[in-house]
């Protein structure tokens, strides 16, 4: 959270930079069982692709530990389909992909499905997933002050009947690198409200903005808030550590689908 | 109600016991012991009758009181600062009122020395598990950035740790520092400490002395699981205007008092107030050209205290305090607006009425509030958040001094809580947006108790007694029963052993998951969900005075149960959530641990040498897979050696020596590679395994300080040279995993990091008094 780290610099306000207050230490860590990490988004009309890795213990080399005898299997209304491991780097968007296979995804709203994946080690993975409906983008909005920059508004209509959680993402001139704003929320205190995502005077003239409103599982914001809070523990001391709350057991990750609405602007 | 109806019930079963009590067989001696020069009443002096081996501590109005059989006796008074006084006296079958005036030590080193009889004193206490420190003696031993600060001073006691370097809070016998039960002039503080824990609200030209209760809690105080820090202001001298101050590298103080109505009513105005924005604006004044600089905010705190006695008459005084305290905290640009305060109030008036020499009543209103408003506005949109806890409380404590060696006490106490917790306001102005969360609550503590301290013989003194509390909030009440117990027995006149039980409730929790005491931690009440913790204390001591008097060894075991402990599940968002009970785990823990003390207060050279080995853990289902865990302040060797020496009539060099284990800390034992929606590049996640199964390296450091008198035309001045940390250790404040990059941008490998925070802090004080 910013104000933590707000919080955490003013003490050091005192301190000449020059002091040398950060030194390499050395930890011994305890050995570690690699678990399986699995990554896998599905969503319609798109191929069925995942990543299995495994978890390594943190002073290891950087290389990417990828898994080859790893099997994935999904399942939906009882037909099995299984991705082969054949790793691949997407060159449109640069992501990496271990298993996939071409066939494309049809599924509607409501429909489930789940995941199975198991190693000769004997580890096994599984997870499930509802596929959500979509939530439209009503308006994107924004506004230059005098200084000629803009913040921007991006509003949509909670559902009052269902708990929904929703991932805000905005990019600017294409989708295919990091975002520069990315958040979840939850409607606890917004429900059945038209709600208002906003953002700072960070924009200029002619800016090409992509924005996308993602209607996520509560397994994915669980998910994506664990990794957030497990990245910010290391490095901030008055964070407690947190473990990765995954969507699937028997290993780390996440299995679920993505059902967004996406807007682009171009700051007039 | 349930619970003041029991406290209407108690009462007057209590006055009945008076009119057997009354009956006597030795007589009263008491009267007030005060400083010759301003006439301030001494709180915690030491009067003694040496040959009986009988003695007390002055009360907070600096009175005493003895019980003691016809005959010839000589009386001792002794406080840190002042020669020692005696007085012989007849007692011929009647009560004698005799008031103890007592003089200054001659030079400002001697307030340190203090006759060895006060060792003897304090061997003969039946009150174990307790520290006094004075500011006197605070003043005198190096501090940060030369502020001396009495929470941290107290850190240097056995038994007593603090969170980190630097941080002012307590955690004592391994219980968190939400579980204090501070008292500025009989009223409580929610949260005393200033820049997240680096200061303590203790301004320590206000404050007369501090006493600390670890264990044996006596049956008046309850509400917190594992310390009462009792702080008492000064109270303005009778004689004449004085005016105290001190500039610091950081912060100034100026203090004024003096009498209003000579020989009726005195008052004290202290304030302080630290500087650092002045620099920090200049310095933004000076870079603002700078394209990418970002300026530093704003940043201060000030603290006010003021007190005012007047007597009434003879047999009644009342006394007015009040402090006031704020952090600031922000930021300002043409659109964007960021404010961040925090805060005490705290308000009592003490009423102090003497039956007659035996007998008297203190009856205390005060109010006490916590609050912190964070506001942000960003063009047409602004946030604004606020949280806080408001008290009154009443009440009332009578003393009653009874034959046989009977010294009573008893008394309740009642307090409505207001509790206001994350009110969020989220507003545009043109109305488009809108939405606010947070809740408040209302609660009422009520307590009494009864207590009796019994001297049963020369060798054998007792106490015993009884605390009923209760709490009900959101229509649910809790009642418990706290039974206190201590005893001592003198083996000879040098050695004393010392033993004691206590059970306490806590019926407010401190809602913070972090390790830093953050303003933004809040309280909130027992309800239905959230039941009131509970804490059971058992010590065992003995007490050997050597050497001709002149050091007192103490060794005290100590075993403490908790139970129903707080802490919150991982990921808890304390910050804004309507539901915040959903986020709380329950769970035990258990804390023990033996204290070594050394002190020498007499001779050119004084100090003392504290050792304290402990274990501290906790247990909740929800963490660590239910598994028990040591604390992150688990600290299973302290060690503090403190040393004054008056090298000449003007200079005085300290000395204090600090070693402890290291922090039990969480680390990372894995990672995995995290590539999410967006692709290219993947981030490192941490994969954490046990709590708190690391440790830091341990902590150590040296401090110094010279203190140089001058000698002004006018008053008293001195400077003060400090080094914090004179050996220049790098100590861990925390450790973190980084990923080291080559030029390209690819990860080669990753390194573990310690971050410290200070390294040497010399510093320079300037004190005066005219």
């Amino acid at each position: 959270m910013r104000l933590k780290n707000l919080l955490y610099t003013l003490p050091l306000l005192f301190l000449l930079a020059s002091c040398d207050m950060e030194q390499d230490v050395s930890v011994n860590l305890p050995p570690h069982e690699s678990q399986l990490v699995v990554e896998c988004y599905l969503e319609p009309g798109e191929p069925l692709r995942a990543v299995v890795l495994e978890s390594v213990s943190y002073f290891n080399d950087p290389q990417l530990p990828v898994v080859p005898d790893a099997e994935v299997y999904l399942t939906h209304n009882g037909k099995t389909v299984k991705l082969p491991f054949s790793p691949f780097q997407d060159k449109h968007n640069g992501k990496y992909y271990t298993h996939r296979i071409s066939e494309r995804l049809k599924a509607a709203p409501g429909d489930v499905f789940t995941l199975e994946v198991k190693d000769r080690k004997g580890r096994r993975v599984t997870g499930s997933t509802t596929i959500q409906d979509i939530v439209p983008i009503e308006a994107v909005e924004w506004k230059f002050n005098e200084k000629e920059k803009a913040y921007l508004l991006t509003s949509f209509q909670d559902d009052p009947e269902a708990e929904n959680y929703y991932r805000y993402m905005t990019h600017q001139d294409s989708v295919n690198h990091g975002s520069e704003r990315d958040f979840v929320a939850s409607d606890a205190l917004t429900n059945g409200k038209r709600v208002s995502y906003g953002s700072g005077y960070d924009y200029e003239k002619g800016d090409t903005l992509i924005v996308s409103l993602y209607h996520i599982e509560k397994q994915y914001y669980d998910f994506l808030g664990s990794v957030s809070d497990a990245k910010s523990a290391n490095g901030n001391p008055f964070a407690q550590p947190s473990r990765i709350v995954s969507s699937v057991e028997g290993g780390i990750g996440i299995f679920t689908n993505l059902a967004y609405t996406r807007k682009m602007v171009i700051l007039e | 109600m349930r619970v003041p109806a029991f406290l209407l019930f108690l009462l007057p079963l209590l006055f009945l016991l008076f009119p057997d009590a009354m009956a006597q067989n030795g007589y009263t001696v008491s009267g007030y012991v005060r400083a010759a020069e301003s006439d301030e009443p001494l709180v915690g002096a030491t009067v003694a009758v040496p040959d009986l081996r009988l003695g007390t501590v002055t009360n907070e109005n600096g009175f005493y009181s003895l019980l003691l059989p016809n005959g010839n006796h000589t009386l001792q008074a002794t406080y840190i600062g002042y020669e020692p006084t005696t007085l012989t006296f007849t007692i011929n079958g009647g009560n004698k009122v005799i008031p103890i005036r007592m003089a200054p030590a001659s030079s400002q080193l001697q307030e340190v020395v203090i006759e060895a009889n006060t060792l003897q004193q304090k061997l003969n206490n039946n009150q174990m598990s307790v520290e006094l420190l004075t500011t006197k003696e605070a003043k005198l031993l190096p501090a940060l950035f030369g502020e001396v600060d009495l929470l941290k001073t107290l850190q240097l006691k056995p038994g007593v740790q603090s969170g980190g370097e630097g941080a002012s809070g307590l955690y004592v016998r391994g219980g968190g520092p939400d579980q204090n039960l501070v008292l500025l002039d009989n009223a409580v503080v929610y949260n005393a400490s200033h820049l997240f824990g680096f200061f303590s609200v203790f301004n320590p030209d206000a404050v007369e002395s501090v006493e600390l209760y670890k264990g044996g809690f006596p049956a008046q105080f309850g509400g917190r699981l594992s310390s009462v820090v009792d702080v008492k202001m000064n109270q303005g001298n009778n004689e004449r205007i004085r005016a105290t101050g001190g500039l610091g590298l950081i912060a100034s103080r100026l203090t004024l008092d003096g009498p209003i109505v000579k020989d009726k009513s005195s008052f004290v105005l202290s304030g302080r107030r630290t500087y650092f924005d002045i620099f920090t604006r200049q310095l933004n004044r000076l870079q603002e050209d700078k394209k990418d600089y970002s300026p530093i905010p704003d940043y201060y705190f000030y603290d006010l205290n003021g007190k005012v006695n007047y007597k009434l008459g003879e047999k009644d005084e009342l006394f007015l305090s009040g402090y006031y305290g704020r952090d600031f905290f922000g930021f300002t640009d043409a659109d964007f607006k960021f404010g961040f305060d925090w805060g005490n109030r705290v308000g009592s008036l003490r009423w102090q009425h003497r039956f007659n020499p035996r007998f008297q009543v203190n009856t205390t209103l005060s109010s006490s509030s916590y609050q912190y408003n964070i506001n942000n506005k960003i063009d047409v949109f602004s946030f604004n958040l606020t949280s806080d806890i408001q008290d009154i409380s009443l009440k009332t404590d009578f003393g009653l001094v009874l034959d046989k060696g009977h010294n009573l006490q008893f008394g309740a106490m009642t307090t409505r809580h207001s509790f206001t917790i994350g009110r969020l306001n989220f507003d545009s102005d043109d109305d488009r947006l809108t939405f606010n969360a947070g809740s408040a609550y209302d609660a009422t503590e009520a307590a009494a108790y009864v207590a009796d301290d019994w001297q049963v013989n020369s060798r054998l003194s007792l106490n015993y007694g009884l605390r009923f509390s209760g709490f009900n909030s959101s229509g649910k009440t809790y009642t418990a029963l706290e039974p206190r117990a201590s005893a001592k027995y003198s083996i000879t006149e040098n050695t004393a052993l010392k033993a004691s039980y206590a059970s306490m409730m806590q019926y407010i929790h401190l809602v913070a998951n972090s390790g830093a005491s953050l303003p933004t931690d809040i309280w909130y009440p027992s309800n239905d969900y959230v039941k009131p913790q509970r804490s059971q204390q058992v010590a065992a001591g003995v007490s050997h005075l050597f050497a001709g008097g002149r050091y007192l060894l103490t060794n005290e075991v100590y075993y403490k149960w908790m139970h129903r402990q707080i802490d919150f599940r991982d990921g808890a968002n304390l910050f804004v959530n309507d539901n915040l009970e959903e986020e709380f785990l329950f769970g035990k823990g258990e804390s023990y641990g033996n204290e070594l003390y050394l002190e020498k207060i007499k001779g050119r050279t004084t100090g003392w040498i504290g050792y304290t080995l402990s274990w501290t853990f906790r247990q909740f289902d929800g963490i660590n897979q239910g598994r028990r865990f040591p604390t992150r302040y688990d600290r299973r060797h302290d060690l503090s050696v403190v040393l004054l020496h008056k090298l000449s009539e003007r200079i005085n060099l300290t000395g204090a020596f600090v070693y402890g284990t290291g922090n039990a800390y969480s680390l990372p034992v894995a990672r995995f590679a995290f590539q999410d929606v967006n692709g290219k590049n993947a981030t490192v996640v941490p994969v954490y395994s046990d709590r708190n199964s690391f440790r830091l390296a341990a902590f150590h450091r040296l401090d110094l300080g010279l203190v140089l008198k001058l000698k002004p035309r006018n008053g008293e001045a001195d400077l003060t040279f400090n080094a914090y940390n004179a050996y220049n250790r790098r100590n861990p404040y925390f450790v973190y995993f980084e990923q080291v990059k080559d030029e390209s941008g690819e990860t080669t490998r990753f390194q573990a990091k310690q971050v410290s925070l200070f390294p040497v802090v010399p510093s320079v004080t300037y004190n005066f008094k005219f």
